[in-house]
């Protein structure tokens, strides 16, 4: 009897793993990651120096280039992240927008409505009134809540991931607030911090777990 | 309650982690169940093929690029299998209770 209730837990147990891990997506892969991670701190190298000494182009980063350099980063990252994700889906027979690349993206789609608003405005009218900093917050927040959104089907390293933006988007006015006289770069800093060095730190956590999964959704 | 009454045919350490698998979405390609089972191709092929043949799984051939086999558990499948888990869930549970 007791052979017979441990051969039952465990095959329960083999049941119930390979039904979590086969559900469980990753939205952003460690070389997704890396690749953002570089890319940012990159750029909020670049605004940094042009801001300081003016010897890259001569001048300082205007407000709508200041966003448009992050759009590109954007951009750069998100097709780099779906040439990760087809090389992974031809290799692996996987269709490329797979059942959880669907259940991702109805995820994170409504959190991106309010920072493309934003940023809409912002190009319009907002660069007028040095509101760079707001617009950072807004993405911040935003793109932590997005993976929020996912953690449900995610695994764990990626909600960290999600609150680690979410509580650096939401104390920055805090801190801006309470402390006096902040240099101009924070805007910059801010990017660098959370879109560069947590998706450095994210890639390197996760890049081991990557290899040994040979690319497949895993649990951490 | 013990094995004796759980279905033999489900009751197989691959056919049981294919059936897990097929249970938690629809449609799995013949790659992807290799790659998270990490079966070999004969292998895969043998059990799929005995869940085929009792109607649990169905088969369906369609071209994406290349030709492509999927599989799913068919309501049979769904329902023996369903049906396996509460078998064992109440082993579980009955050892518990004594």
């Amino acid at each position: 009897m007791m052979n017979d209730r441990s051969r039952a837990e465990e095959d329960l147990r083999v049941i119930r793993t390979l039904m979590e891990r086969a559900t469980i997506y990753r939205a952003i892969s460690a070389p997704t990651a890396l690749v953002g991670g570089v890319l940012s701190i990159l750029s909020a190298v670049f605004i940094h120096l042009s801001n300081q000494s003016q010897s890259l182009i001569g001048r300082p980063i205007r407000p709508r280039e200041f966003v448009f350099i992050w759009i590109d980063v954007l951009i750069l990252t998100v097709v780099m992240n779906a040439l990760f994700v087809w090389r992974e889906a031809r290799s692996s027979g996987r269709p490329f927008i797979s059942p959880g690349m669907k259940l991702a993206l109805r995820g994170i789609a409504p959190n991106l409505i309010v920072p493309a608003i934003f940023t809409l405005w912002f190009l319009k009218i907002g660069f007028l009134g040095a509101v760079e900093l707001e617009l950072v917050v807004i993405w911040v927040v935003f793109y932590g809540l997005a993976l929020l959104s996912t953690a449900l089907f995610a695994p764990r390293s990626l909600a960290i991931l999600g609150w680690a933006f979410l509580l650096t988007g939401v104390s920055v006015p805090v801190i801006a607030n309470a402390v006096e006289g902040l240099p101009d770069n924070v805007p910059t800093m801010v990017m660098g911090l959370t879109f560069g060095l947590y998706h450095l730190i994210y890639a390197a956590c996760t890049w081991s777990r990557k290899r040994d999964a040979g690319e497949q959704p895993v649990d951490e | 309650m013990d094995f004796e009454k759980l279905d033999k045919i489900i009751h197989e350490k691959w056919r049981l982690a294919i059936m897990a698998l097929l249970a938690s979405r629809r449609g799995w390609s013949f790659q992807e169940l290799k790659g998270e089972l990490k079966m070999s191709d004969g292998n895969l092929i043998t059990h799929l093929r005995t869940l085929h043949k009792l109607g649990l799984v169905s088969v369906t051939k369609e071209m994406r690029g290349r030709p492509q086999t999927s599989y799913a558990l068919t309501a049979k499948g769904r329902t023996a299998f369903r049906d396996h888990v509460a078998v064992l869930e109440q082993i579980v549970k009955q050892w518990k209770r004594k």
